[in-house]
């Protein structure tokens, strides 16, 4: 009963951008933790294939954005969709790839075991299983520490494996939560690298961080403060439009606008 | 719903156990010390107790000794010594007997010159279990010994006369009883046949709930559970897959205490495997549900602990373990129940010491059933708090 993995040109042609529809519409979107307003009326696109960054200071809302996004949590009001379909939705998640800002590992099995655990939710099974689990663990250069028992890893190396998880099944979306938190500049470079990689091959990044300096990796940018959407665009264009030269003082320049995208 | 991902996660937890040594031996060895201990704490403690007699010394009194020694239990089943009425305090105190008959020492003079004399039973008394058990014996004994004394005088014509002296005696109690007869078990059951059924129920009941409630703790500490909910994994096949990753051990927990319990420490055992395994497969839905459901409340494994005396305090007292449900208070008694042990209790007994069938059993069965559903409502509920 594996699950059928459409892949294939056409249906990513249909399901994607092809049809005129981005990967993610959010229209209106608001989230209320008692009094918090945690998201407000936040309306985004995300295009097929590129690398959307989320960026603003914690408490921002973006994680909160993220686990709406990916289903965990319901909005209080608005609408996601993503590939066309109305979140949460079962035709979706197995295309979705998630990485939590923990490290979400079984910390008793080995790098090895929780690939496969994972790998076998999502019906990837056999040999493309083997083939794909090498392959991402030598891209997050664990190779070598296969069979080790995943609570013995540093911080940065579970972060790594922690990705690896999040992306072995080939996922359409990947929605990446702080992703380099902990990962030393050469190994955050290698992830960015493969980021850009993955755009090529039509793989729709959304990714969360407030190093701004990562901020220029990304095709599109979304600054975010409080909840609300401060500005998106491409990080060219944010410069230009703040006249500024640096992302940081960008943001800020956004940020005291109070002037926000409904 | 996907076999093939309910496979998945319930490989994922069998590995997880395997892998750690100290929650096998938990699983598997920690049942079979308890059971042993158990066990040879019950039949290795002295159950013949001692009782004492301060016999009757005048005129006739050796007609009335003879009777008395008639009477008495075999020595592998009650020990007397003989002692004067001045002993009886510091003997009782200092442990040697647990009971003392008084006669007076005209007790023999008394009953045929038509009198009636008094008899005095005097108890140690500091454990109860004890004391009723002697008052029991020292009154069943001076009851027997004034029947027989009564047919005796019938025996010798209207009213003895206090210089007469008896006849020979062929004294003999009137009536025979005949040893017991079982409707189950025999004589050479002991305490051990009836308790030790319902520790295989309690085991799994308690190892399996709280391996679940600290996975699935962890699940949601570490994160995992978020990943899994993301992925196709429905709720459904998260409930069903964690049951059949417990269940594998329960199951084999259940086999190794029963094998244990019978190949080594000889418990009589005339049941059906299937049923046993069936009785603990039920408990292990339950047992994995209530542990996913209240691990919700808690943020660690200690607050995890904290449920245990809740849990099990209560069912190991209210379930029929060591006292029967029926002699509980009236007020207890519905509590008792609402308890699964309660219903796994009986039918474990009735499978391992009476034959039953499932027929016997279906009343326990269903009950069980009713319990693991609630829980799986109950834990379907809570899931989303899980995430949330």
């Amino acid at each position: 009963m594996t699950e059928a993995r459409p892949d294939t040109q056409a249906e990513q042609q249909e399901r994607g951008s092809g049809n005129g529809e981005p990967m993610v519409v959010i229209e209106k979107l608001s989230k209320q933790f008692g009094k918090l307003r945690a998201i407000d009326t936040l309306n985004m696109t995300i295009n097929a294939g590129e690398t959307y960054g989320l960026i603003g200071p914690n408490g921002s809302g973006k994680t909160t954005l993220i686990r709406m996004m990916v289903g965990l949590l319901r909005p209080s009001g608005g609408t996601i969709r993503i590939m066309g379909q109305r979140m949460p939705s079962a035709k979706v998640s197995p295309h979705l790839g998630y990485m939590t800002q923990l490290s979400a590992l079984y910390l008793d099995l080995t790098a090895r075991e929780n690939m496969q655990f994972f790998c076998n939710i999502y019906g990837l099974r056999g040999k493309e299983q083997s083939r794909r689990i090498q392959e991402m663990l030598e891209r997050v250069e664990l190779a070598d520490r296969i069979d080790d028992v995943v609570g013995k890893y540093s911080g940065g190396m579970k972060q790594r494996l922690s990705l690896a998880c999040s992306l072995v099944h080939s996922p359409r979306l990947a929605l990446l939560d702080e992703p380099t938190v902990g990962v030393d500049p050469e190994l955050r470079r290698s992830f960015w690298d493969y980021f850009a990689q993955l755009n090529k091959e039509g793989v729709t990044i959304i990714v969360s961080t407030h190093h701004l300096d990562e901020a220029s990796r990304c095709t599109r940018l979304g600054l975010m403060r409080s909840g609300l959407l401060l500005a998106q665009d491409t990080p060219q264009e944010l410069l230009r439009q703040s006249g500024k030269d640096n992302m940081e003082d960008a943001f800020l320049h956004f940020a005291s606008r109070q002037e926000v995208l409904k | 719903m996907s076999f093939a991902r309910i496979m998945a996660l319930a490989s994922r937890i069998i590995h997880q156990v395997l892998r750690d040594r100290r929650t096998l031996a938990l699983i598997f060895l920690v049942p079979l010390a308890v059971m042993s201990v158990l066990y040879l704490v019950l039949t290795s403690t002295s159950s013949v107790h001692t009782l004492a007699l301060v016999r009757p010394t005048g005129t006739n009194s050796d007609l009335v000794n003879t009777l008395i020694d008639k009477l008495l239990p075999s020595k592998d089943k009650l020990k007397t010594i003989d002692i004067t009425a001045s002993q009886v305090d510091a003997t009782l105190k200092n442990g040697n007997v647990d009971a003392a008959i008084i006669f007076p020492a005209d007790f023999a003079q008394q009953v045929f010159t038509g009198q009636h004399p008094a008899v005095q039973i005097k108890l140690e008394g500091s454990d109860p279990n004890v004391a009723s058990a002697m008052s029991d014996v020292a009154n069943g004994l001076t009851h027997q010994l004034g029947v027989a004394l009564a047919a005796l005088k019938t025996q010798l014509g209207a009213g003895g006369q206090g210089g007469q002296t008896p006849p020979a005696i062929n004294a003999t109690i009137p009536f025979t009883v005949s040893d017991p007869q079982y409707l189950h078990g025999g004589a050479q059951y002991t305490f051990n046949d009836s308790i030790a059924p319902v520790f295989i129920g309690i085991f799994s009941f308690f190892f399996v709930f709280l391996l679940t409630s600290v996975a699935f703790l962890r699940e949601r500490s570490q994160g995992t559970i978020e990943r899994v909910m993301v992925s196709p994994l429905t709720r459904a096949e998260l409930v069903i897959g964690y049951i059949f990753g417990f269940a594998l051990f329960a199951l084999v927990q259940s086999l190794l205490i029963l094998l244990f319990v019978v190949f080594a420490l000889r418990v009589h055992y005339s049941g059906n495997l299937a049923l046993v395994f069936l009785v603990s497969a039920l408990l292990t839905v339950g047992s994995v549900n209530l542990g996913i459901f209240l691990s919700t409340f808690a943020q660690n494994e200690f607050q995890i602990i904290q449920f245990i005396p809740l849990v099990f305090g209560v069912q190991v007292f209210l379930s029929g373990v060591f006292w029967p449900v029926a002699q509980l208070p009236d007020w207890l008694r519905p509590i008792s129940y609402i308890l699964p042990l309660t219903y796994a209790n009986d039918a474990l007994r009735g499978v391992m010491l009476k034959s039953d069938g499932i027929g016997d059993i279906a009343g326990q069965l269903t009950a069980l059933l009713v319990f693991a559903l609630a829980m799986v409502v109950l834990s379907a509920l809570t899931m989303r708090r899980q995430i949330a």
